[in-house]
């Protein structure tokens, strides 16, 4: 089967809860949490103080600072959060660099802006064989930034075997298992050479699939699988030098939208429009600058002053200022393919028991938690792949039965919850986490009389325990890399290293593995969801619920359009210099159904 | 005088041995590891990358790389910044801490040295217990308190500066404010205390008897004197203001070194941990026999020996 492809996770993107009963623009404390023991926590009681009683209440015009654009109409500023540890497709795993991959590459397909269907980009069109193993893709004749170098198929074979390839380094090789041969390449036991991706002539790619997903065109619009300039890195190696500085804005060649003119370390990315890029005049604005800002505080006074734009997508906004800065018309929120659950270690007694740990689900009041904890609009659920999910029919659990959860608990062998012995929930620290488990913590305490301590560890450790399944319950969050359950299932199989449960079932890898072999996409659903029953009656997870984005975009900023993997490329952006606060919101026009189609 | 240095200097030898030795152990000892990451890496991937790195090796050998290099200027590679070495990091992020750092030094010494000399000369008029006041107030707000509330006043309600950034000379009055604030108010309270215990001195009362008038009594002979306690508080207070502040930089989202201390522990960046641990005792070590040196040349009493 298709091994570790997709999935992402964010440290404490998943909780942003607002601590629940305040009031609204006022700072409260919550217990045990000082001002002194966190600086930046201390900062952001400050400030939201120093609004309140400098009477910083909404302007007229209800957007939250200034509605004038500071940059003119050719340029956006957005913030970028963090330095990206790479922007080379093969080697990068982190948002951050993913979101400038994304718009400085083009590859096979490219993501519709709002309905995220897989559209035509370097490849015009592609035929599927009928195994569905088999894309055959036809390339459009392209050149890199530099002007000359024509972009062929085999810069596109280059670019897979470099990925899987284990000697690149790269932790998101897994990623190009869904190719024949990927995972055996990656673990040594075959050569980079014998990858199911072969150049048929300088314009024909030819992709041969491990097993006929019907996902693998969303897939590729993934940033692991954008091109690299081969002519670069053989020409870097030549002269001597390192191979893995190619992406520095000295060196740096690409075929997307934007190219990156400046790259000042840990400050801010300056982006023009590539002239190179074979969809240029569909790209509206002519400059993108980026910045790493990590303080969200600070991020938001800079965007209070109209020097972002944009917060961009890889920031959240600091939950002590939700309540404030959701009276705001720039304010807006929607559904993000989050999911944000407990692992159960399910070797560890007491919790060795399925019965306990469904006890232990059933007696989670989520409505209850994400109407007064979590409190972002969050969707609770109780199983792990949306329902509704590129058709997929959820399972439709319970979402709270503290009387079954009780009956579980009795059939489990316990009379009362104080027979169960000790159990441990661990998060990492994060304010959000923490209520989260406070509230669950009470919930179990109310429902069953289950005793649980909490015990919060600093993120590597935290990460440290949890691959070795070093806990009894701790927490975690899973993001969607493309539209389709088995993104959430496949962290449950037994080859999984992503699967922190010690749960396994040769008959959930059974039905998964069948499941990507059925070509009728009704039948792969239902086989899908067979091994989603299977594995919540084992109840190694306990979901909590889908997360939301919740975000601030000036209102003059355009061409964005709320998707649930969250991906706005900067080429559709444009600034409306026309914007007029007082008049009504304009709704954003659809854009143009998959751009290039027409170029067939 | 050069017996002394010469002594000082060696006894920096085995300083940093222990600082080197203490900081390599400490930074592995802590669990986790640089190439953590929630998405499982393939277990060929994650030994490609720790080779890269040397971290296959057993620890001594590591250790014995890491002192080679040392001894050689080079810091090592950096893991949460693969592009980049740790000197390439360190030299990158020093120019903007050095500049915040002299802007907040010389707001410090300024206003300091003037509300202190104020203070002493005025003892217990209404100035002096402004200044002192002043002082008090200023030693008493911290840096995550005032640094917001200026951004929150001078950039958001009079749109004066620009709430954080770095590149032009806008960008460094905020946060030199806020970083010198509290300097400007030690340096008060000590210019002050200094000025007082010279103030009654005999070599003063001279001066003041043959008729110097008070402008240059205070210039030529109390400040002298007064400044000592000033001096010695300087050389921890530049070493500290030279190795960044966290709070600040990560305020006013400037690209300096502060933040690194608490970064790349967090990242268990190695080599950027210890790197920045042998450039911030190197910088504290020196700037304290600076002083000492300084101190001897300002006041007569001091021999060395």
């Amino acid at each position: 089967m298709a091994a570790g492809v997709g999935g992402q996770r964010s440290q404490d993107g998943e909780a942003q809860p607002t601590p629940s009963e305040r009031r609204p623009g006022w700072p409260q404390r919550t217990s045990g949490d000082t001002t002194r023991a966190n600086p930046s926590r201390g900062m952001l009681l400050t400030l939201l103080t120093a609004l309140t009683l400098s009477g910083c209440s909404p302007p007229d015009h209800g957007y939250f600072g200034t509605v004038k654009p500071v940059h003119g109409p050719d340029e956006i500023w957005i913030n970028n959060s963090t330095e990206p540890e790479w922007i080379d497709p093969s080697t990068c795993s982190d948002s951050a660099g993913g979101e400038i991959i994304a718009n400085m590459f083009a590859g096979l397909v490219q993501t519709h802006p709002a309905t995220l269907e897989p559209c035509p980009d370097i490849a015009t069109h592609w035929d599927i064989s009928k195994d569905g193993r088999t894309y055959t893709f036809y390339l459009r004749p392209s050149v890199w930034s530099d002007g000359t170098t024509p972009l062929t198929a085999h810069d596109f074979v280059y670019s897979f075997r470099r990925l899987v390839d284990p000697r690149t380094g790269s932790k998101y090789a897994s990623n190009g298992h869904v190719f024949r041969g990927g995972a055996a390449i990656t673990s040594g036991d075959a050569t980079p050479e014998s990858l199911g991706v072969r150049a048929l002539d300088d314009l024909t790619l030819e992709v041969t699939l491990e097993e006929p997903v019907p996902y693998i065109m969303s897939l590729l619009t993934f940033y692991s699988f954008m091109p690299i300039p081969r002519h670069l890195i053989k020409d870097l190696e030549a002269r001597g030098i390192e191979a893995g500085l190619w992406t520095r804005p000295e060196n740096l060649v690409c075929n997307g939208p934007y190219r990156m003119t400046e790259w000042r370390f840990r400050q801010s990315m300056r982006f023009e429009k590539n002239p190179h890029y074979w969809d240029v005049a569909n790209v509206r604005l002519d400059r993108v600058r980026l910045a790493m800002v990590e303080s969200s505080t600070t991020e938001l006074a800079m965007y209070a002053a109209g020097e972002f734009d944009w917060p961009g997508h890889n920031s959240s906004l600091p939950f002590e200022f939700m309540n404030y800065v959701e009276g705001f018309k720039d304010f807006s929120r929607h559904t993000e393919l989050r999911s944000y659950f407990y692992w159960i270690n399910t070797k560890r007694p007491p919790l060795d028991n399925p019965r306990l740990r469904q006890a232990l689900s059933l007696a989670v009041d989520r409505e209850a938690l994400v109407t007064h904890v979590t409190r972002g609009g969050q969707t609770p659920t109780a199983s792990l792949a949306p329902d509704g999910l590129a058709g997929y029919r959820g399972l439709d659990l319970p979402l709270f039965d503290p009387d079954e959860a009780r009956r579980l608990l009795a059939e489990a062998g316990y009379a009362s919850g104080n027979d169960v012995p000790p159990i441990t929930l661990t998060y990492n620290t994060s304010e959000g986490h923490k209520q989260v488990a406070e509230a669950i913590q009470q919930m179990w305490k109310k429902e069953l009389g289950i005793r649980v301590e909490l015990e919060n560890l600093e993120w590597n450790v935290f990460l440290d325990k949890a691959a070795r399944t070093d806990f009894q319950i701790c927490r975690m969050g899973w993001s969607a890399d493309y539209e389709d359950p088995f993104n959430f299932l496949e962290i449950l199989s037994s080859a999984s290293g992503n699967n922190h449960s010690n749960w396994k079932s040769p008959e959930y890898d059974r039905l998964l593995s069948e499941a990507n072999r059925e070509l009728d996409p009704t039948i792969r659903l239902e086989r899908l969801r067979e091994a989603e029953a299977l594995a919540m009656a084992g109840q190694p997870v306990i979901p909590i619920y889908i997360g939301t984005r919740s975000q601030l975009i000036k209102p003059y900023v355009r061409g964005i359009w709320p998707n649930s993997l969250v991906r706005h490329p900067w080429k559709y952006l444009w600034i409306d210099e026309q914007f007029d606060p007082s008049a009504a919101p304009v709704s954003e026009p659809p854009p143009p159904a998959c751009l290039g189609a027409s170029d067939r | 005088m050069k017996g002394y240095v010469l002594r000082r200097l060696l006894e920096l030898v085995p300083t940093m041995v222990i600082i080197v030795v203490a900081s390599f152990a400490l930074v592995r000892l802590a669990p986790g590891s640089p190439f953590a990451s929630e998405k499982d890496i393939p277990p060929q991937v994650r030994a490609a990358l720790e080779a890269k790195y040397g971290f296959d090796k057993p620890l001594y050998e590591q250790f014995g790389r890491y002192v080679g290099r040392l001894l050689q200027g080079d810091l090592g590679p950096s893991t949460k910044y693969p592009q980049r070495s740790v000197n390439e990091i360190i030299a990158d992020g020093f120019p903007a801490t050095l500049t915040l750092g002299a802007v907040a030094l010389t707001w410090a010494l300024l206003v300091g040295i003037t509300a202190g000399i104020i203070g002493a000369v005025r003892q217990n008029t209404v100035w002096d217990h402004a200044a002192m006041a002043a002082a008090l107030v200023g030693i008493s707000i911290p840096s995550f308190v005032l640094g917001p509330v200026l951004v929150l006043v001078v950039s958001l309600r009079w749109h004066l500066l620009p709430p954080a950034g770095w590149g032009g000379w806008q960008h460094v009055i905020l946060p030199g404010f806020a970083l010198g604030t509290i300097y400007a108010a030690s340096i008060a309270r000590l210019t002050r205390g200094g000025m007082l215990e010279i103030v009654r001195s005999d070599f003063v009362r001279t001066a003041r008897a043959k008729g110097l008038p008070e402008r240059l009594v205070i210039w030529r002979h109390m400040l002298k004197g007064g400044l000592l306690p000033v001096v010695s508080y300087l050389g921890p207070a530049i070493a500290s203001i030279l190795t960044g502040s966290v709070v600040v930089e990560k305020i006013f989202n400037i690209p300096g070194i502060g933040p690194y201390f608490v970064d790349a522990t967090f990242n268990r960046d190695y080599f950027l941990v210890m790197g920045i641990v042998v450039v911030d005792a190197v910088l504290l070590l020196a700037l304290n026999l600076v002083v000492d040196v300084v101190y001897g040349l300002l006041d007569p009493r001091i021999t060395y020996s």
